[in-house]
């Protein structure tokens, strides 16, 4: 004969797998969340870090500069092979290599032949800079995430590989009326937008 | 762009962020962006049309002021139909750690989300304690852009994610134009002040120090004293000779803002404290009043490094007083001040600052705008919770 007891019991049995169930199925779908959240922001970066390495292309080829010309042509090929699933820090170093060649002094002393092809430069390193903070940020709520002994024991995140964060030397290449004062505001804000809207801060 | 603003307080009390969200949503949709607000609001016939009523916010009593809460049912049903309709590129909340309608469309909305924090907070408890409890919905924010850089530093403390430095929008427009006040005082060498009247760190009592020596060298010197506090006891402290020379208006409304900076030759901005932005100082600046201001790291910012206005030593008088006479006495370094704030403010009008805000919903969006879905989990959210 069932008791009151037992049927508490069973009731109860039954309200806390309902609990843990929903709270894992929470956590799946947050877990689901973020690694698009992480998709789109690579997505984001590596089209930002395309745009850059075509408008160094573009600025090296309209002032012949060899150097830069060269290390965007191994930018582009590096960008080329880079598979969708491998990890994006394999692309550091050419990026990097980029980054130095675009602040070499004669990149600088293209502002009077080919300004706008500088700016176009100076807009994309500012919106490579930015997709990039914006893509560190996912990967480190995903590393959070993933890194708790829940989400490991249960293997809730699949198999997948952690995300690496992304690190590059993206600062940005001194400009702004010839006496490089703003650069630290340029890199703070850093949207890409901003050599266009700043220009009052010119003297 | 479909953008959708989210603003945690109530839109009809006057506050900063409201002033904020409702430029920002004016200049976007002049700017040719589709956008609708969310907000909080106690009559809601004060609502511009673009903006939907949230709910009554709650008023809690909270750590000695007062905190007004909106995390009921009601609310949080609107919220979600407001999504629901609207179907947005990208939503924005602003101050989303506050319990009211940015925190709701955070835990309610999928897809890009950018967040602005308006305010600095350094060591919150409140914020350390429900650090656990809020990142499943900070981990939907795509972006966070901080006015200052201390707001800055508070997420980075707090939140431990960095964040873009966007700063206030200034309407330059409304202040340019603005007429002179009718009661402004006589002569042409009135020295404006704006601020709380008897806060110390706003530092009127350096410019009241000053005074004496700078009747001395321009007889003509007079103060124009816009704030709220005790006037009383601020003419007290002043020599009774030189009394008349003291003109204090009171509180001032935001509309007549512009029309104080416009009642006088030069805008001082004497604070001791630390300031985390000068905003102030802008909008002197899109007032076309040359600014006389502490040296002191925001303002010496603003200001470029003193071109585009004039620094003294933070709390010396003496310093002040021979400043303001000699920018007083010099008609043509007026002009050219005045010209260079001119420049500098253009990068911190709303369009310019509207235009940057897009460029980062423009990068979380995507090429593609994804749109931005009422959350598939809500209702387990809500179950768990």
């Amino acid at each position: 004969m069932t008791t009151l007891r037992e049927v508490l019991l069973v009731v109860l049995t039954v309200v806390v797998i309902v609990l843990i169930a929903t709270y894992l199925t929470w956590l799946a779908s947050r877990l689901d969340r973020l690694a698009v959240r992480v998709t789109d922001a690579r997505a984001g970066l590596t089209s930002q870090l395309a745009l850059r390495v075509a408008a160094a292309g573009e600025l090296a080829r309209q002032c012949e500069l060899t150097e830069l010309g060269a290390a965007a042509a191994r930018t582009r090929a590096a960008q080329a092979v880079l598979a969708a699933d491998s990890p994006l820090d394999d692309a550091e170093a050419v990026e990097n290599n980029l980054s130095r060649a675009l602040r070499s002094p004669a990149v600088a002393a293209t502002a009077d032949r080919a300004p706008d092809a500088l700016h176009a430069v100076d807009v994309a390193a500012a919106r490579v800079a930015l997709a990039r903070q914006l893509y560190n940020d996912a990967v480190r709520d995903v590393r959070a995430l993933r890194g708790r002994r829940l989400v490991r024991v249960l293997r809730l995140a699949g198999r997948g590989q952690l995300p690496a964060y992304f690190e590059i030397d993206d600062a940005l290449p001194p400009r702004g009326g010839g006496d490089g004062k703003n650069d630290g505001d340029e890199k703070n804000t850093g949207d890409g937008t901003l050599n266009g809207d700043m220009t009052g801060f010119a003297p | 762009m479909k953008i959708g603003l989210a603003c945690p307080y109530t839109w009809d009390v006057p506050g900063g962020v409201q002033v904020h969200v409702r430029d920002l949503a004016e200049t976007l949709i002049s700017l040719g962006h589709d956008v609708s607000v969310i907000t909080p609001v106690n009559n809601e016939s004060t609502l511009p049309p673009y903006a939907v009523d949230a709910g009554h916010a709650v008023p809690v009593p909270y750590n000695g002021s007062v905190a007004r809460l909106l995390m009921g049912p009601v609310s949080a049903a609107r919220v979600r139909r407001w999504l629901r309709e609207h179907d947005f590129d990208v939503l924005h909340v602003h101050e989303p750690t506050a319990p009211s309608v940015s925190l709701l469309t955070c835990m309610l909305a999928d897809g890009p989300i950018v967040a602005t924090f308006h305010t600095s907070n350094p060591r919150s408890k409140i914020l350390t304690a429900a650090h656990g409890a809020l990142q499943p919905s900070m981990e939907k924010i795509r972006a966070r852009i901080a006015v200052s850089e201390a707001a800055r530093r508070t997420i980075v403390e707090h939140l431990g994610a960095d964040a873009l430095l966007i700063p206030n929008g200034v309407a330059v427009d409304a202040f340019r134009d603005a007429m002179p006040l009718p009661t402004r005082p006589p002569g042409d060498a009135t020295v404006v002040f704006l601020g709380r009247i008897d806060e110390p760190r706003k530092g009127l009592d350096v410019l009241l120090a000053a005074l004496p020596a700078l009747v001395a060298r321009c007889g003509q010197a007079r103060l124009l004293v816009a704030g709220p506090g005790d006037g009383e006891a601020v003419l007290d402290r002043v020599d009774p000779g030189l009394r008349e020379r003291v003109r204090l208006l009171g509180l001032v409304s935001d509309a007549d803002k512009p029309r104080v900076f416009r009642s006088g030759e030069v805008y001082c901005a004497p604070n001791t404290g630390q300031e985390s932005f000068g905003i102030v100082l802008l909008e002197a600046m899109a007032a076309g009043t040359p600014v006389v201001a502490s040296d002191i790291d925001a303002f010496r910012r603003v200001l470029d490094d003193g071109q585009a206005g004039r620094l003294f030593p933070a709390g010396d008088a003496a310093g002040l007083a021979h400043t303001l006479a000699e920018l007083l006495a010099d008609q043509a370094e007026r002009n050219r001040l005045a010209e260079r704030g001119r420049a500098v403010v253009a990068g911190y009008d709303w369009p310019a600052i509207a235009k940057r805000i897009a460029g980062v919903y423009e990068m979380v969006a995507g090429d593609v705008p994804v749109s931005v879905a009422v959350s598939s989990d809500s209702e387990t959210m809500r179950h768990s919770a």
